[in-house]
């Protein structure tokens, strides 16, 4: 059990220019907390996954394990263990060895080791197969072999990379809560990439979101969800995206085709005390809702419905300006409108409005 | 039947060739040898159409077994000179391998100007096999030779490489060594190139030294390309003719079986064809039965192939 810090580490991979692949990233984990880093291809999440394993070398700031700085010990002195993304299996060890190597390799007895291997087979139901070798499993049942090498060492700390990409959507979602319980049990410090930002919501106790090796974001599921920082994890937290457009600015509120969205005094103060004409305007599609006819709200036309069976989305053109935006609306999936119709869309609360600067992407208001 | 080879005459026509060629290059030939082990042809007794002379050898049923497999001096030693063979061959393939890996190692990082150094490599390879064997004679020479030159540079006795002695196979393997290194260095770069870089970070991340790699996941992985690539060195090993015969000619101190059947027939007082082919069928057997153990073996340790 250990608490992980990276201090302001950046890991600059050389070439002209040089790449930050992860740029002052400034993060704490406490003892026990599973942290989810997300973020696109090519956000530096995995490159700051191995930095904290060893298996990169950290070129400015430091990693800290326990309170013990770690930045030039090598993987075998960090007490931690990994799953990687193909579950990297010896090939030519069974099961039991597979997840045994590495007490083997510390010396440990064998009849421990044995012990040891059984009681994380039974935990990840692998007893039957513990004869096997990997070759002999399916993908399901290597990804836990994968998990068991990591807990029958009882590291301090658990690095998991993409451990579930290679499975089928439905295996994806077990293993997913399998994971988050067995790490509520063992209590053990995970950290965990992903770029899936569903796996990064339901499984992490705190979201670290990256971009272009620059942390954006790091708070809890809900607070991301409902308070993003920045246009880019608004946009990135939530499925289906959130509607992001920049619209023109009034005294009052946001204008969108015609309407005038009412918007509150903070942010509008914020806005013109920045002299904005325009502002990035967002809204979740849960957030925006069908009226009727008669009342006030913007009018789309439906372009396409994706029915998900509990609910559908709606995804239409709406005036803006000179010019005509796509916006998501999440509907009710008894009765969605059909193509090509004219809809009234109005926002369900105003509280659930953000905003952002229309350049920086910064959020306007606290 | 008919449906059969309605169906079917494509392949069989397709494979038709091949099969004919086979037949008249390979199986014939060994036929004709098998038969020949059983007679007492030489070239006192071939049918000699320059001559007008008709073939006159008889059968002799397993004689020239019994002589060659009494270990007779006069008919090659064969038991001393097997173990020779056997010694030349799993020195060289023992010494093809582990320098082979070793190089092959050090090709499978990133190095300044690796292109160059595979192809520089990979020369003894591409150079025939006779004009090395000569230009090593020469760099064997006792007396002109680099390498006793070498030797006498920095103090030490030139001995007489090539001469009736055991330094003559100790140079011989030297050259095939030299030779067929390149050949292991090139399949175990592909077989290390073919060892996916996660399972030694997770190796690294298992608390492995540098040397528990190696042994855990690197010769693992190399398995099955080490287990092809030793069974053809191996054999080829075994019959490598060329490089003793041109290096040392007919010394009886390099003498492996594939060398003492070529002089039986092409030298000598009497060409003793009958002794030459059973040499061949021996040799023949004994790697029958070393590929089959071999396999047996491998398949053992869980391998499939």
């Amino acid at each position: 059990m250990a608490e992980v810090a990276y201090v302001n580490a950046s890991r600059i991979f050389s070439g002209n220019p040089p790449v930050r692949a992860v740029d002052q990233l400034q993060l704490d984990v406490a003892d026990g907390e599973f942290l989810v880093l997300v973020g696109p291809s090519g956000s530096g999440k995995s490159t700051a996954l191995r930095m904290l394993a060893g298996l990169e070398d950290v070129d400015e700031g430091a990693i800290e394990i326990g309170g013990k700085d770690v930045t030039n010990v090598p993987p075998k002195g960090r007490d931690i263990a990994m799953v990687f993304q193909s579950y990297a299996l010896y090939p030519h060890m069974t099961v039991a060895e597979n997840m045994g190597f590495a007490l083997k390799l510390r010396g440990v007895a064998k009849a421990q080791i044995k012990e040891q291997v059984a009681e994380a087979a039974k935990m990840l139901d692998l007893t039957k197969y513990l004869d096997r070798k990997p070759k002999a499993l399916s993908g399901g049942q290597r990804q836990r072999v994968a998990m068991g090498r990591a807990i029958v060492r009882e590291p301090s700390v658990f690095l998991m990379d993409e451990p579930l990409s290679n499975l089928d959507a439905k295996l994806r979602v077990e293993t997913r809560a399998n994971i988050a319980a067995l790490q509520q049990r063992l209590g053990t410090t995970t950290i965990y990439v992903t770029h899936d930002q569903v796996e990064a919501m339901t499984m992490g106790h705190r979201v670290a979101v990256l971009k272009d090796g620059l942390l954006q974001q790091c708070d809890t599921p809900r607070a991301l969800y409902d308070h993003p920082a920045n246009a880019f994890v608004a946009g990135f937290i939530g499925s289906p995206a959130m509607n992001l457009k920049t619209v023109p600015l009034t005294a009052e509120g946001a204008k969108l085709d015609g309407i005038v969205v009412p918007l509150s005094r903070a942010a509008l103060d914020k806005a013109s005390g920045e002299s904005l004409g325009e502002v990035t305007f967002g809204i979740r599609p849960e957030a925006l809702a069908l009226v009727s006819s008669e009342e006030q709200g913007m009018n789309m036309t439906v372009e396409l419905v994706e029915e998900l069976g509990a609910d559908a989305l709606v995804h239409g053109a709406v005036k803006i300006g000179e010019g005509t935006e796509r916006f998501v609306v999440r509907v009710d999936g008894r009765t969605p409108p059909t193509l090509g119709q004219q809809v009234k869309v109005a926002v369900r609360d105003t509280t659930e409005i953000h905003l952002f600067h229309p350049e920086s992407g910064d959020r306007l208001e606290a | 039947m008919r449906r059969f080879l309605d169906r079917h005459w494509y392949a069989y026509a397709m494979v038709l060739p091949v099969v004919v060629v086979i037949a008249v290059l390979v199986l014939y030939p060994l036929a004709q040898g098998v038969y020949f082990t059983f007679t007492n042809i030489n070239e006192a007794n071939i049918a000699n159409p320059v001559l007008d002379r008709a073939a006159s050898y008889v059968g002799v049923g397993f004689r020239n077994y019994l002589k060659v497999l009494s270990g007779d001096s006069s008919y090659g030693a064969f038991w001393s000179t097997l173990l020779r063979t056997l010694v030349w061959t799993f020195g060289c393939v023992f010494c093809h391998y582990t320098v082979g890996l070793g190089l092959a190692m050090l090709l499978n990082r990133q190095v300044r100007g690796r292109a160059l150094y595979r192809v520089l490599l990979i020369v003894p390879w591409a150079v025939p096999a006779f004009i090395s064997a000569f230009a090593w004679k020469y760099m064997f020479n006792a007396q002109f030779g680099i390498v006793n030159q070498v030797l006498r540079a920095v103090g030490l006795p030139g001995p007489v490489w090539l001469g009736q002695s055991d330094l003559a196979l100790l140079a011989v393997v030297i050259v095939n060594v030299w030779l067929g290194v390149p050949f292991m260095m090139v399949a175990l770069l592909g077989g290390l190139q073919s060892i996916p870089a996660d399972l030694y970070e997770a190796a690294e991340m298992d608390g492995a030294t540098p040397w528990q790699r190696f042994r855990h996941v690197t010769l693992p992985g190399l398995r099955s390309v080490s287990s092809t690539v030793v069974l053809l060195g191996i054999i080829w090993t075994f019959n490598m003719f060329p490089v003793i015969y041109l290096v040392t000619g007919q010394n009886p101190n390099t003498r492996i079986l594939v060398t003492y059947a070529f002089e039986r027939f092409f030298a000598g007082a009497s060409r003793d064809y009958a002794i030459a082919c059973t040499y061949g069928v021996l040799i023949l057997s004994v790697l029958l039965v070393f590929a089959t153990v071999y396999r047996r073996a491998l398949r053992k340790q869980g391998e499939v192939w």
